[in-house]
């Protein structure tokens, strides 16, 4: 048994395994399935100030080793999350991490300065390719997501900041040293792809909001890159994703870079994805010998 | 609930296009009731998502299921072979809760039967059931020795090919006011469930009908809100956990 604990700007997690926002709502329905407490930690559904309905219906879509979705943020509200869900979290003692979007840059400003305190960490959802007014659109632009990150930070007192990337970029090094440049105390890489899947019979996009976020196994190589990368443009922490399916996975993100990582459609795949994995990061350890997780973090050697 | 890995029992088509693949459990996954779900992988690893398919007959540790194949991951279902091991989550979602009904109205379209099914074996000898079976034409027809436990059951055909010509819905409408139903159940394609809920606005019913709705899923639990319906005041509510089966008014078809 190796030493899985992870330290992120002064958060404890018990395992660098976190589940991915928006494929495991609040952890509620996931906890009927295995006790929750086993995960580094979760990163909440998407939430905004005001409750959102989202978008039409179909929001998910299937390519080969990817799946599409457009949600579109549907979510309660804060204020529901901080009534009903938070204490449910708490008691579980996983690391709580909101994930916030807004319609404004204000909105991004006022939901920070609410959650401030009540969470372990706030992660800034400003690359959701499936919503029109806000999100991406403050993503794209390293300028954009100085100013976004800026805002956010001076309205938060104790809870550390992650900004979440889009890979939809032109330079991700940019982008992540950015978001750095505002203040970040820790980024995340990588947000879905952006894509299209086509029904030809009927000659329309499968999606009803025509493009979605592309997720899963398919997507892993460019993620990994894409961490790579960003690692090591900035000094702040990483936590990586894209398409981690098990250990082996979850393990490559840490050489090239991150400190942990989130896993988000392997749990459509399989419901007791995460515990796997958990399982097979340990199980590696083991048998190479490897005392800590942390002590593989940014080892990769370049050819 | 849970994450099983089941073993195929066997995997028979049942009519054109139509499969019955019945799932041997490894471990008791509890009670299974008409109008469930489970969520099956399709055992290819480039087909993420797993198949939401209504359990048509649970039988112990045997489950089975039917399903369509339409696309890449049902037609790499449908060539998987006895013995395979296959990814399934169950049991999810609601059910047809019939416990103070006595004589229930059964209307069902195509691959919409099955959850239905599932239904008259659960109350089988309990209830009177009178089912109203509508199918393409004589090639999708099957099952129908399951839905023998009904009291009178009719079948119809879009082109007059089996049974009577015409759809479930008409054959229902026809027949109401003979039964006497204090319920209905309903299942099928979007368009007979739509022409029902007009049908019985128009003519004023009251008997309070429940439609088991399907949905593109994600984790199948509620925990993803991909599978979203619209309720009647506007909302949305979740196919896969507050469903699938809702009170027809209550939801916009």
């Amino acid at each position: 048994m190796a030493d899985l604990q992870v330290e992120i700007c002064g958060v404890k997690f018990k395992n660098p395994v976190i589940a991915a926002s928006g494929t495991f709502g609040f952890g509620r329905e996931y906890d009927l399935l295995y006790d929750i407490s086993v995960l580094g930690g979760i990163s909440t559904k998407g939430m905004t100030l005001e409750p959102r309905l989202g978008n039409p219906v179909p929001r998910i879509a299937e390519g080969s080793s990817v799946i599409l979705n457009s949600v579109g943020l549907q979510n309660p509200g804060v204020e529901h999350f901080i009534e009903r869900d938070l204490l449910f979290l708490r008691k579980k003692g996983v690391a709580v991490i909101a994930n916030v979007a807004g319609r404004t840059l204000e909105d991004y400003g006022n939901i920070c300065a609410r959650l401030d305190g009540l969470v372990d960490m706030i992660e800034l959802n400003i690359s959701c390719p499936n919503v029109r007014a806000g999100g991406m659109a403050l993503g794209i632009r390293p300028e954009n997501i100085e100013e976004v990150t800026r805002l956010c930070k001076k309205n938060l007192a104790t809870t550390p900041l992650i900004v979440k990337l889009s890979p939809n970029v032109e330079s991700i090094s940019v982008n992540a040293k950015a978001a750095e440049n505002g203040g970040a105390d820790c980024i995340s890489l990588i947000n879905t792809l952006t894509g299209m899947v086509i029904d030809i019979e009927r000659r329309k996009p499968l999606l009803a909001n025509n493009t979605g976020g592309v997720s899963g196994a398919g997507i892993k190589p460019i993620a990994v890159r894409m961490v790579y990368e960003a690692s090591h443009a900035v000094k702040i922490p990483v936590i990586g994703m894209g398409g981690i399916t098990c250990g082996e996975d979850a393990i490559e993100f840490m050489m090239a870079g991150a400190r942990a990582v989130q896993v988000g459609t392997a749990n459509f795949t399989d419901g007791n994805a995460m515990p796997k994995i958990i399982d097979g990061i340990d199980k590696w350890l083991d048998k190479h010998n490897i005392k800590s997780v942390n002590d593989i973090v940014d080892t990769l050697t370049l050819n | 609930m849970k994450d099983l890995t089941a073993t195929v029992k066997s995997n028979e088509k049942i009519a054109e296009n139509i499969y019955m693949i019945t799932l041997s459990l490894p471990e008791d996954a509890g009670e299974i009731h008409g109008g469930q779900f489970v969520n099956l992988s399709t055992g290819s690893g480039e087909n993420l998502l797993r198949r939401p398919l209504g359990v048509c007959i649970a039988n112990g540790r045997d489950v089975s299921v039917c399903y369509q194949v339409k696309g890449k991951g049902t037609r790499y279902l449908s060539e998987v072979g006895s013995g395979r091991e296959l990814q399934v989550l169950l049991p999810l979602g609601n059910w047809f809760d019939l416990e103070k009904y006595k004589s229930v109205a059964v209307v069902g379209g195509g691959v919409g039967i099955f959850p239905l099914i599932a239904t008259i074996r659960e109350f089988s000898g309990k209830k009177d059931f009178y089912s109203y079976i509508g199918f393409r034409n004589k090639n999708a027809v099957c099952l129908l020795d399951e839905l023998s436990g009904s009291k009178r059951l009719t079948v119809t055909t879009d082109d007059g090919s089996y049974g009577k010509k015409g759809n479930a819905v008409e054959a229902f409408f026809s027949d109401a006011e003979n039964i006497n139903a204090d319920a209905i159940i309903a299942c099928g394609p979007p368009v007979m469930l739509k022409a029902l809920k007009a049908k019985l606005a128009e003519e004023g019913v009251k008997t309070p009908c429940f439609v088991s709705l399907e949905e593109r899923m994600g984790c199948g639990m509620g925990a993803c809100l991909v599978c979203v319906c619209k309720t009647s005041d506007g909302g949305n509510a979740r196919v896969c956990r507050d469903g699938p089966v809702f009170d027809i008014t209550e939801v916009q078809l």
